[in-house]
């Protein structure tokens, strides 16, 4: 089976992903993108599972999402204690460590 | 799905001990926290944890057990390493004691968090497989973003969780993205096997391996603060609480590099000579843009970031060699770095509660005539930072250039010590802010005359003053014997460099 095209689309959710964290400025559309680049990683891990024909890819692209989870939760705790104290929820205007 | 082709792996229990007694004690000090009365022993109960731990740990010394079908493997480099996480998180529970973040997030929450990021250390330092790779370093990391946003009432503590947040969740995937090119390339999440695999493609003819293993480098790099990934750094490390910002510099450093070693010496060991310019070349930068950015460097914790930043460089010196000699160097000069760093941060956090200046320079200004047994130990820290002779630092360095000259890395060598004489700027400007008092007055960075002394991340209205704090057991403590530790072992250095030896053998 041709996987080429799984992995031009991983690459392509990765690069995505990453620009939108360059780009972007609000802290939740931050995490989407991040969300974006483990699920790249994940495609990416499933799809040489199936061409390398062991299961190891498969099984570590279940642990990530069990991970990713994780992290969005923490992240958006962290984005919920922002608002609640008021601070602009922009990441471009969170900056009192500078320099 | 059927259970024929599945057999459960063999689980070594006395090996996994460590790290079963982490989550045993990361359980019951969150447990603690849930009942009014029981919420006081959390940070007892976390040095009974780390206690216990460090007790398994050193029973399997000399020991080399693959673990759990080679997910694991316990050898001397993983119980030095995890050895220095537990000292590290040891004094961080002395240095949280009375400290406003501990109470605003919760004894037990806070207390099961820092084990929990040591649990994330023992099982990185210990990783042999890049699904437990990944796994423990997002242990240790998740753990730490919250830690470092526990100062809920400080403004800089949110942001610098967020930024670390954002920042390591940003390494981590492009971690799991090379991860899954190795993967690919090589056939294998094992690194005995992608060491097979690459011996048998050759690592310079695969452009999946290639590509995956400058992901993956990338993203270790982000995790070590190695320049250009190190912007992170001086931001989270000034915002965040410093007993966390102390424990922040040197275990996750410690673990981070520990993987680092096993990946590129184990996994891509076969092709060493393609991948050792690379590092070179990273670590010159880091050296390059930590030392010229902590001139000028007001807070000290920034200040410290960036040495940190320094630091790292110095150490990946270790790693490209990729020698016995050369991890040798690496560990020694991690231990060492334990001692410095932890002086100058006891001496920060009992500063930041004594004086309203926060980790700003001005905090430290006379404090040879105010508070000797403060001066002495942040004296002795920042010239073991820079290196002089009899601290740890010079011994770190010179054993760290003598595995670099060996391994025909001159001029990484040159670098190291062309960057400790740049670091001699800002060391000794805190030195002489110490010794001779009001002189940096005259050269009144930004503090214009009642203004209100809120620069850096700590901010007065929000910290209580306790003009005690520097005569507290547990501030004074930690400072005196870290500083004595750091002048000792650059006296008589041959215990560590045991240590060191026996950490360095394992890989070769």
């Amino acid at each position: 089976m041709n996987i080429n095209w799984y992995i031009v689309l991983s690459a392509l959710l990765f690069t995505i992903g990453a620009t939108g964290i360059l780009v972007r400025r609000s802290p939740m559309v931050i995490l989407l993108c991040l969300e974006l680049m483990l699920n790249a990683g994940n495609l990416a891990l499933v799809a040489f599972s199936r061409e390398v024909g062991n299961q190891q890819g498969q099984v570590f692209a279940l642990v990530v999402m069990v991970i990713a989870a994780c992290e969005v939760v923490v992240g958006l705790g962290l984005i919920v204690a922002i608002f609640r104290r008021k601070l602009p929820l922009d990441v471009d205007d969170l900056r009192r460590l500078h320099g | 799905m059927s259970g024929a082709g599945f057999a459960a792996p063999h689980v070594d229990y006395a090996a996994t001990a460590p790290i079963i007694a982490l989550t045993v004690g990361l359980v019951v000090i969150l447990m603690s926290g849930v009942f009014e009365t029981t919420k006081r022993w959390a940070p007892g109960l976390a040095v009974m944890t780390l206690a216990a731990t460090a007790g398994l740990l050193l029973w399997h010394w000399n020991d080399q057990i693959d673990l759990i079908a080679g997910a694991l493997r316990v050898d001397n480099l993983a119980i030095s390493i995890s050895l220095i996480a537990i000292v590290s998180a040891f004094s961080t529970i002395l240095l949280s004691i009375r400290e406003r973040a501990a109470e605003e997030a919760g004894q037990g929450e806070y207390y099961a968090l820092l084990i929990g990021s040591v649990l994330g250390m023992v099982l990185l330092s210990e990783a042999e497989n890049l699904v437990t790779f990944f796994v423990a370093i997002e242990t240790l990391s998740i753990p730490l973003y919250i830690l470092c946003a526990t100062n809920l009432r400080r403004e800089g503590s949110l942001e610098s969780g967020l930024k670390y947040l954002i920042v390591g969740s940003l390494g981590s995937a492009t971690l799991l993205y090379g991860m899954a090119f190795i993967y690919g390339g090589t056939g294998s999440t094992d690194f005995a096997g992608i060491a097979h695999g690459i011996q048998a493609n050759g690592m310079l003819h695969d452009p999946l391996i290639l590509i995956g293993i400058a992901l993956a480098a990338v993203g270790l790099a982000f995790k070590t603060s190695i320049a250009p990934f190190h912007q992170w750094t001086p931001d989270v490390y000034q915002g965040a609480p410093t007993p966390i910002t102390n424990f922040m510099a040197v275990a996750t450093k410690a673990a981070a590099f520990a993987v680092f070693v096993r990946f590129f010496v184990v996994a891509l060991g076969p092709e060493t000579g393609d991948w050792q310019l690379g590092l070179a070349i990273l670590a010159a930068i880091s050296i390059v843009v930590g030392n010229v950015g902590a001139i000028g460097q007001d807070s000290l914790k920034r200040l410290l970031g960036y040495s940190g930043v320094a630091q790292a460089g110095y150490m990946l010196g270790g790693i490209v060699v990729a020698s016995e000699k050369g991890l040798s160097s690496l560990v020694f000069y991690l231990a060492a770095y334990l001692f410095m760093n932890l002086a100058a941060f006891a001496v920060i956090v009992a500063r930041e509660r004594e004086t309203p200046y926060g980790d700003d320079i001005r905090g430290v200004r006379g404090l040879m005539a105010e508070r000797p047994s403060l001066a002495w130990p942040l004296t002795i820290s920042m010239l073991a930072l820079a290196g002089l002779p009899a601290t740890a630092g010079f011994i770190g360095k010179l054993y760290l250039i003598e595995a670099l000259v060996e391994g025909s890395y001159t001029w990484l060598a040159v670098f190291i010590a062309v960057g400790t004489m740049i670091s001699l700027a800002y060391y000794l400007r805190v030195v002489a802010a110490m010794w001779m008092g009001g002189e940096e007055t005259a050269a009144g960075t930004s503090a214009a005359p009642g203004a209100t002394p809120v620069i850096s991340g700590a901010s007065p209205e929000a910290d209580p003053v306790d003009p005690e704090a520097g005569r507290r057991w547990y501030l004074l403590a930690p400072a005196v014997i870290a500083a004595g530790i750091t002048v000792f072992l650059g006296v008589i250095p041959q215990p560590l460099v045991d240590f060191a030896t026996h950490a360095g053998s394992s890989l070769f």
